[in-house]
Parts: structure tokens; C-alpha cells; sequence
């Protein structure tokens, strides 16, 4: 038997980061976040890697985007504030196609809100935050076991697919002490990318639906990286037609994929006849709510969704052919209800549970919502 | 058994929320059980709010926070104002007689524990929370008072362990004659 530990959400999400090889850190603590910053400004250092410690979070992700060309893997984790700022550079690392994994660590907003409180309402700044249209992977752990594991599938998608991924955590879960059970070495699977060589410069070459190859940089080749949109070399270009493809080349190396990106988890759902749909700390309360609900002979289920972008929809809108009552429990005033809204029919009676007042809730919170249906 | 949830409440720098993960570290290391322990506090570097809670269960822990306690330990009157509410009926109160004067008439067993007046007689009153975890180890029965020992052991600094453990003695000795059943709980 392994001996269980008791551990941070924070310290898991840093534990997990280092698993996952994780050699770079570049960022500007910010609490509920800061205890990141704090393990890996101790840690890699250790092993011989680099903190950077930068003023502030602009810059924090310019560093991570320099030092992922150099083929570091990066982690930065920040909260609201902080994912405010990082918006331009996030849009850089999308549209150069650069891996990195994002923390947010999410408190109440907006502005400096409430640092010390859970929220979940960042959810639509981690798909839209950052401008133009394009593609985002965000994952949303609930339980320690899943900070741990989605850590780990962060690196490995953002790898694979040349994309920023973004892990959301709620602040509840982030400062929690938990008991956790961390899987040994072997039994951790790290995404291995193969590195092409550059023959002649094309980058940004592949077919539609291909993930980008993997460059081997700094081996003497000139290589162009940009912001503007580019042609398959990286050289910037405004030609519609190659625009027009780049764009496609970028959604569809993220949409082709939905089956190995998209997780979740189902609770109860066989023969459910109310479908909670939830994601972090609420997804957890939600689980509470639906066991206490079976005792008393409600037929209620429970969608955990632990890849939030790109949204459950296509398992989702399976579920909706039989189950007809859904309610969204989230911390916030109504991001993914109008998700719900838009993927479930008219036939679909719909509720929602929402606050976005700094509580967490409670099991008999939900329960009771559950029981208006 | 029952899930058994604890709060602790009082003002930041009292030593709260570490009294809550000692409690927790030690019912997953040496109870075999697990638990959850969440908290929230203000913006303030100490002085302001702050609030430990505690859930112990012989199986994996769904919600982290619960709507009513087993235990809660008032540290100030303000805590004890604000959190009484969430306490059970019958439920075990702890409260610390320096600091909280006021208490409303309740249906609860009610324990006051001088923490302050005899951490400060020991040499520091930070040391105030580990006489109620010396005090609350009474009534966890799962834990022992070795168990806990160990646990700030090795879980405070070097500096402070001798202090810490003095401190906790002196709530294990509050606590000694008191006949208490899992029933008293709450």
C-alpha cells in the first residue's frame, strides 16, 4: 500500500508540474495562487532549472513563451488579475503556436475582487480572454487525485498539440489540505514529441487536422516567429488565402481531437432522470447533493466536466436524447448556463444554481435546487 | 463512523489553520482515514477573520465543506457570533474564556479552555492553539495523543516544538478528566 500524504492543491499542482518534467517557471505571485511560485522557486532551482521571479505577469508569460522555444517546458499560475494581463501573450502563444500551461487559480472578480475567496467565473475569460478568434484547451480539476493527473495531461496536450493549455482551480480546492495517494513514476505517462528537423524552413507546415511539428530550434537554421499571421515559414503575410488556412490549421489541430481532449466524468447517469452538470469545487457539492438525493429516491446524475474548452458538447448532446431536466451548478453569475442553453433543446427543462458571492456551496444547498425540478 | 467535521474560528495569526492541518495530517497518517481541511480569511496579512475547517471520514470525502459542525472552536467572540449558528444541535463548543466572554444559551456541550492564559504562562501565547488541539485530541478518538506529538513534531519549527508540545500537554491535561462518548460529540 503507498503511503497516503497530506497535501496543498497548490503543492499538488507544483508536485505534478515537476512529474510532468516541468524545467521553467516564470511568474508574479498572487495569492490564491502564490504557493506555486513559492514550491517551484525552491525546487528547480534544486534540479538546476530556473525561476524567474518577473515584474509582473505580462512579462511572466513572455518568459515562459522565450524559454518554451528553447524546448523548457513551462508552467506560470497566477489568479484573475494576473490572467487579465496575460491575455496578450496568451493570444501570442496561440497564434505562434507555442506549448505552455497556465494556472489560474481563480478568485472573485472582477478586478482585485475578492483575493481570498473561490469563484468560478473566469471560465469565459479562459476561452475568450484574449482577442481574434481561436482555439484554447481548459481543464478544470475537482478532486486532489485530478489536480495531480490534469496537471500532467496539461503538459502532455500543450505539447502535443502546440497550444497554451489552461488548468482552472478554484481557490477553495487550491489552499486545501488533502489526503492524496501521488502514483508512482512509472505509472505517469509523459507525452514524448518527436523533433523534426528543419530541412527547409517550413515551420508551420502540415496538413489540416495534423498537429505541428515539433522544430528542432537553435541548430543554426534562421527561423521566424511571429505574432502576425504568417505563412507556413512564420514570415508574416495578409493574403487571404493563406491566412484562411492558417486559421483552419490552428482550430483544426485542437478540433480534430475532441475524443482525446475532451474528459469528464459521470456520476449516477444510467438511469438519471435529472442531469447535473458542474465542474470543480460546485461539481463536488453537486456529488454530495446527488447521493443524498438517491437515498430519497431522486433520480439525479451528475456530468463532471474536467475539460471545460473545448466545451462536452457532442457527449453532452447525447445525454440530452434521454435525460430532459439539467441543472448547471457553477460560482458564478451564468458562464456555462448559457452553454447548457445553447447545445440542450427546447425540451430540456432548465436550472441553474449560481453565486458569485465568495461561498462555496453546500451539499444541501444543491439538494435543495435539485428538489425544485 | 460518521464523517466528523470541525471548525475553528478566530483571528489570523492564532495559529488556526495550522491547528486544523495538524489535526487532519494526523488522522490520514496515523488514523488511515482521510481528510479534508479548507479555510478562508480575509485580505489581511494577520488580524483579520479566519476559519478552519476540518472533515474526518473512514471514506474519500466528496464536499470539502459541510453545512453544520460536530465541533467548533471559538478563538474570539466575533468567530463565535458568526459561526454559532452552524454548530449541531447538541453539538460540542470550545471556546477560549479570555477571549470569548459572551455565549448565548444553547443546546450544546460547552468546554471553555483557558488556551491563552496558560500558553502565555508557558513563555508565548502563540503557542494557544496547540492547548485546544491538546484539549480537541479528546475527542477523536481515532488519534492518539502520541499520534499528534509526533505530528508537530514535525510539523512546526525547530525553534518552537519544545513550546508547542508544553502547550499541548497542557490541553491534554484540561482535557483528562473529562468523560466523553462519540455520542457527546454531537
Amino acid at each position: 500500500m503507498r503511503r497516503k500524504q497530506v497535501l496543498q492543491g497548490n503543492i499538488i499542482v507544483a508536485k505534478a508540474a515537476l512529474a510532468a518534467r516541468c524545467n521553467f517557471f516564470a511568474g508574479y505571485p498572487i495569492t490564491p495562487s502564490s504557493e506555486i511560485a513559492q514550491f517551484m522557486s525552491r525546487e528547480l532551482p534544486r534540479m538546476g532549472y530556473d525561476f524567474i521571479q518577473m515584474e509582473d505577469e505580462i512579462a511572466s508569460l513572455g518568459a515562459c513563451i522565450g524559454a518554451s522555444l528553447s524546448g523548457r517546458k513551462v508552467l506560470t499560475a497566477t489568479s484573475g488579475p494576473g490572467f487579465s494581463l496575460m491575455q496578450e501573450h496568451l493570444g501570442m502563444a496561440v497564434m505562434a503556436e507555442i506549448p505552455l500551461v497556465i494556472v489560474n487559480v481563480m478568485r472573485g472578480g472582477p478586478s482585485t475582487g475578492l483575493p481570498t475567496k473561490p469563484s468560478q467565473s473566469d471560465i469565459m475569460q479562459a476561452r475568450w480572454g484574449t482577442h481574434g478568434d481561436h482555439p484554447i484547451i481548459a481543464l478544470y480539476p475537482a478532486f486532489a487525485d485530478e489536480i495531480y493527473s490534469e496537471t500532467i495531461r496539461a503538459f502532455n496536450l500543450s505539447e502535443k498539440f502546440w497550444n497554451p493549455v489552461i488548468i482552472l482551480l478554484d481557490e477553495v480546492l487550491a489552499k486545501a489540505h488533502e489526503d492524496i495517494e501521488l502514483p508512482r513514476k512509472n505509472d505517469i505517462h509523459i507525452y514524448k514529441e518527436k523533433i523534426h528537423r528543419i530541412k527547409d524552413l517550413n515551420i508551420y507546415d502540415r496538413e489540416i487536422g495534423e498537429n505541428p511539428p515539433r522544430v528542432d530550434f537553435f541548430k543554426g537554421y534562421p527561423i521566424h516567429i511571429d505574432g502576425l499571421e504568417h505563412d507556413k515559414h512564420g514570415w508574416p503575410t495578409s493574403d487571404p488565402e493563406t491566412v484562411n488556412k492558417m486559421q483552419t490549421l490552428r482550430m483544426q489541430k485542437i478540433y480534430h481531437y475532441l475524443d482525446e481532449i475532451v474528459k469528464f466524468k459521470e456520476y449516477y447517469m444510467e438511469d438519471a432522470e435529472i442531469m447535473i452538470f458542474s465542474f470543480g469545487v460546485s461539481a463536488r457539492s453537486s456529488l454530495a447533493a446527488v447521493k443524498m438525493a438517491r437515498e430519497q429516491g431522486i433520480k439525479v446524475g451528475l456530468f463532471q466536466a474536467l475539460t471545460i474548452w473545448p466545451f462536452p458538447k457532442i457527449p453532452l448532446k447525447e445525454r440530452f436524447k434521454q435525460i430532459k431536466k439539467v441543472l448547471t451548478v457553477e460560482l458564478n453569475m451564468g458562464q456555462t448556463k448559457y452553454e447548457i442553453e445553447r447545445i440542450s433543446l427546447d425540451d430540456v427543462e432548465k436550472k441553474a444554481l449560481l453565486r458569485a458571492n465568495g461561498i462555496p456551496f453546500t451539499p444541501n444547498e444543491v439538494l435543495d435546487k435539485i428538489r425544485e425540478f | 463512523m460518521k464523517p466528523l467535521s470541525v471548525r475553528i474560528g478566530g483571528f489570523g495569526g492564532q495559529g488556526i489553520i495550522l491547528t486544523a492541518i495538524i489535526l487532519g495530517t494526523a488522522a490520514v497518517k496515523k488514523g488511515n482515514l482521510y481528510a479534508v481541511q479548507t479555510q478562508s480569511y480575509g485580505s489581511e496579512a494577520r488580524g483579520g477573520e479566519c476559519q478552519a475547517e476540518l472533515i474526518i471520514s473512514d471514506k474519500p470525502i466528496n464536499s470539502p465543506t459541510t453545512e453544520y459542525k460536530d465541533i467548533f472552536v471559538a478563538l474570539f467572540q466575533s468567530a463565535l457570533d458568526k459561526y454559532l449558528i452552524t454548530l449541531k444541535k447538541k453539538g460540542t463548543l470550545i471556546v477560549d474564556p479570555k477571549l470569548v466572554t459572551k455565549i448565548p444559551s444553547i443546546e450544546a456541550n460547552i468546554y471553555q479552555v483557558p488556551a491563552t492564559e496558560t500558553a502565555i504562562k508557558l513563555g508565548n501565547r502563540i503557542a494557544a492553539n496547540m492547548v485546544v488541539l491538546g484539549f480537541l485530541q479528546k475527542f477523536i478518538k481515532m488519534i492518539s495523543k502520541e499520534d499528534l506529538r509526533e505530528v508537530i513534531t514535525s510539523m512546526v519549527p525547530k525553534k518552537f516544538i519544545d513550546i508547542n508540545l508544553k502547550a499541548f500537554d497542557a490541553g491534554v491535561h484540561f482535557a483528562e478528566d473529562l468523560e466523553i462518548t462519540m455520542e457527546d460529540i454531537g
